[in-house]
């Protein structure tokens, strides 16, 4: 696309906004930031877990989610909600975001309700910005996709809420605008999780928005004890599946719906999460949607803007007895270095969840059984979920939340309950090994978990996690082992990529130590990431080079060396040098 | 078959036969079952009254089962559930005199033969199906202090020792173990070994189990089952082919067979087999819809 040079200092022109730095004036609000600076919160006191819980006392957290639960049983009241780490002032340091439930057809609160912009005040503590940043959502929130859309700098916030979303444009000032109108990508419905991607490879963000099923307070339908008239939460067999929606960026601030044209729409679904990532290394982002009760998708990207549905035969879509499960949680990440994606896949009790290898031409096996994934998932529940080096150590480890979605599971199903434990997996190298038990007393916690986001807010590279739980308290988490070895923070940002580089593959060498991470978009489930990455050294303190390959359109990869350790530093595309 | 003529004095009956069923169905109301059940016997084949004829062998079975005259009793079960099939009244009475007869031979397996195995194993199934999971494998075990060489005992355990909470596979793989070594062609012991081998993803291990079960029985169904998903699983795809077949064919309504059959096709770049199988396992998942509400 051939851009004006007017486009330079155009602040609306994403993808030559890190190429203009000058005549934006951005290179000093960048330079200004944590993101150079990139000192760690100094520690005052040492645990010995190496996930902390810390209290609200301590983070000043003090918002909590309520569902409204009603004795309709409406079934958005027990799946959400979902949170969110971003940087939305461009400090340098992660905030907070966090998803309410809020007046619908079905639901009035008796006292009002919103959303939680905390901004993160460098010393541990978070302080609630939500009324003056304009955020609080306006219906019966979900979940929460972070990505700068328009290029400006400033992470932007989609917020899936019932029965319509909202896109929050980030001012750059510390406010927020509703530009959902505007933008078009209003999606009328039941919106889960939605994912930032650049799916036609033109350098802008586009959007996938995951909706559930045709729900309302008119189509609710009974599912309970007949005798008593108590009602349980039904399993969504029983309404009828919608489909997906895609968003194309204009590149002016509005998007076009290209559902259809896209091919996506042609999939019916019941969709609760997605991830994007290249899983055919074809250069072009694929999505991997999990859905409950019908087949999950997965859609390969065939360029042109078409996508084709291809989970069944790729072995993603069912189970190994051919039927559907009720798929929640998603990632991806290439766990075992083999240079291909792989994928994860969370579901309701009894059904074990998937930890799909991919065996590259488009085929996956679930490795869930031989890895032990399956026994320690058998009658779990689970929803947010991400891969990450929890140690520092250069393997990517697993990390999930669980709960079941029926509150009154405990009295009727033997061995499942309402509240679940969070559960570790510690990548060995050879395989995974449950950690929970030994990681700290938050993984003997039961919890309604949900939402789970990786962040890390105190920046000393041991990446912090936060669960938003179902009608109680978020969780935030200190990770107090992944300082303990060196590693090397990136922030990533596209020049002609997408500012946030989606898509981007990281290979590095230390020592006897070779890697690579893919950057993919979304994953969890109804939550967004730190959109930094952390790269585990071990104990090595050095790292001889780092490459970059930069996602299309450029797709050009750049080499550089001697890098820093144990600290943040920023690479933009096609400068070849950090900062 | 019958004569025309006896197949006409069927259709016709006298007016004796009615009103001797009515008589036997009035002395059998009132409990003397001595009188009642001859004459009922004798009338209840001449009716054509299908109402009468219904109540008279009703009746009929009830009264031999009284008198404890078993053969009469079965006889006319198999009459009823023969004449009047999926008959609500006919189902209950057939449940509760079965179940009856089942009870009086256990006692009489109790008091002739207490400390036989079979009294044992008796009661230890009672357990089991209870999920009294202790107490059964308690049972069991005493069975086996008496006959160590006892085919199918060690199956059952590690039957219950996968059933508990949490399972015990590893004693559950012993039992099967022990029971193949009593009873080399026990295929569902030699399945229970490919399952507990299939659960903790040891592929190479189940396809030799599952493999030896569907040699020993060629009507296992799931063996075949069981085995192609576990080649399918260990990468064998080609070699899963042949056993996925049979199953389909055995199992044409499971969407299982035919989603691994489609795997196993895709993955050996057999395209258009493969597309056929998917569109198959859509098919059967379709119609085998699941429960709007959480399993119990």
């Amino acid at each position: 696309m051939v851009k004006s040079s007017r486009d330079g200092c155009n602040p609306a022109s994403r993808r030559r906004f890190l190429q203009t730095l000058g005549c934006t004036g951005m290179a000093s609000l960048l330079s200004g930031s944590g993101l150079f600076r990139a000192e760690a919160l100094p520690r005052v006191e040492q645990s010995s877990a190496d996930f902390e819980e810390i209290p609200a006392s301590a983070s000043g957290i003090s918002w909590v989610h309520v569902n409204g639960r009603s004795p309709m049983a409406h079934l958005p009241e027990t799946v959400g909600a979902g949170c969110a780490f971003l940087d939305y002032d461009n400090d340098g340091w992660m905030d907070i975001y966090l998803v309410n439930s809020g007046p619908c057809d079905f639901y009035q609160p008796a006292q009002p309700l919103r959303n939680a912009l905390y901004r993160n005040n460098r010393d541990g503590t978070f302080t609630d910005v939500t009324l003056k940043a304009g955020v609080p959502g306006d219906a019966y929130g979900m979940g929460v996709a972070v990505g700068d859309y328009d290029g400006d700098g400033f992470p932007d916030l989609y917020v899936t809420q019932y029965p319509h979303s909202i896109l929050y444009h980030n001012n750059g000032d510390g406010t927020f605008t509703d530009v959902t109108a505007k933008a078009g990508v209003g999606a009328p419905g039941w919106a889960t999780s939605a994912v930032w991607f650049d799916y036609d490879n033109d350098g802008r963000l586009d959007l996938f928005v995951c909706r559930f099923v045709d729900y309302s307070k008119a189509k609710l339908k009974f599912c309970g004890d007949r005798l008593s008239g108590e009602r349980f939460y039904c399993i969504p067999s029983i309404y009828d599946p919608m489909p997906c929606w895609l968003f194309r960026n204009n590149g002016d601030g509005t998007f076009t719906d290209v559902s259809k044209e896209s091919g996506i729409s042609q999939s019916l679904a019941k969709a609760w999460g997605v991830v994007a990532a290249d899983l055919n290394n074809d250069g072009r982002m694929d999505l991997y949607v999990t859905n409950d009760t019908v087949p999950n998708f997965l859609f390969a990207n065939r360029g042109k803007g078409r996508f084709e549905e291809i989970g069944l035969l790729a072995g993603v879509g069912v189970n190994a007895f051919g039927k559907p499960r009720s798929g929640m949680g998603v990632d991806a990440a290439d766990y075992d270095q083999d240079g291909w994606i792989d994928l994860f896949e969370a579901n309701v009790d009894h059904e074990m969840y998937s930890l799909y290898h991919n065996d590259k031409n488009e085929a996956f096996s679930d490795l869930a059984l031989p890895t032990g994934i399956g026994a320690a998932t058998r009658l779990m529940s689970g929803w947010g979920l991400k891969f990450f080096d929890y140690d520092n150590d250069g393997d990517l480890d697993l990390l999930l939340c669980n709960g079941h979605p029926d509150d009154s599971v405990d009295k009727r199903v033997e061995d499942v309950k309402f509240l679940e434990p969070m559960l570790l997996f510690h990548n060995t190298g050879k395989g995974f090994e449950n950690v929970s038990r030994q990681s700290g007393a938050i993984f003997s916690k039961p919890l309604s978990g949900r939402g789970l986001a990786l962040g890390d807010f105190d920046n000393d590279g041991s990446v912090d996690v936060l669960i938003s739980q179902n009608n109680a308290a978020p969780v935030l988490l200190r990770n107090n082992l992944g300082r303990q070895n060196h590693w090397l923070g990136l922030r990533l940002v596209g020049t002609k990529a997408s500012i946030d580089a989606i898509g981007a593959r990281i290979t590095y060498q230390s020592g006897d130590l070779t890697r690579h991470q893919f950057k993919v978009g979304g994953g969890s489930y109804l939550s967004s990431h730190d959109p930094r990455m952390v790269l585990g050294l071990g104990k090595r303190t050095k790292i001889d080079w780092l490459e970059i390959q930069w996602p299309q359109p450029s797709g050009k990869t750049e080499r550089l060396t001697d890098l820093p350790v144990d600290r943040y530093i920023t690479i933009v595309e096609g400068q070849g040098k950090w900062k | 078959m019958a004569s025309a003529a006896a197949q006409a004095s069927q259709k016709a009956p006298g007016p004796d036969a009615s009103s001797s069923a009515h008589l036997g169905i009035s002395l059998a109301v009132k409990g003397r079952c001595q009188e009642a059940l001859p004459i009922l016997k004798k009338a209840a084949p001449h009716l054509a009254d299908k109402q009468l004829k219904y109540q008279a062998v009703m009746s009929t079975a009830r009264c031999a089962m009284s008198l404890d005259q078993t053969e009469t009793a079965v006889e006319v079960l198999l009459v009823l559930n023969r004449e009047f099939p999926h008959d609500a009244d006919v189902l209950y009475s057939t449940t509760h005199f079965y179940s009856e007869l089942a009870s009086r031979a256990a006692q009489e397996l109790a008091a002739t033969a207490p400390t036989s195995h079979q009294a044992e194993q008796l009661e230890a199934e009672a357990f089991e199906s209870q999920e009294n999971w202790d107490r059964a494998i308690a049972e069991y075990k005493k069975i086996l202090e008496q006959e160590p060489r006892l085919a199918g005992i060690h199956y059952r355990i590690g039957r219950i020792l996968l059933s508990k909470s949490p399972a015990d596979a590893e004693g559950a793989k012993a039992e099967f173990n022990d029971e193949v070594k009593i009873a080399p062609d026990n295929a569902s012991a030699e399945f229970m070994l490919g399952e507990v081998a299939r659960q903790s993803g040891q592929w190479d291990e189940a396809i030799v189990h599952f493999s030896r079960a569907s040699k020993l029985d060629e009507g296992f169904q799931e063996a075949y089952l069981a085995l192609g998903m576990s080649l399918n699983s260990a990468g064998k795809f080609s070699d899963a082919i042949t056993p996925l077949r049979n199953y389909v064919k055995m199992q044409p309504g499971d969407p299982a067979g035919h989603y691994q059959l489609a795997t196993a096709y895709a993955r050996t770049g057999q395209k258009p087999e493969a597309a056929r199988e998917m569109a198959l396992q859509r098919d059967a998942a379709a119609k085998s819809p699941r429960s709007a509400q959480t399993p119990k």
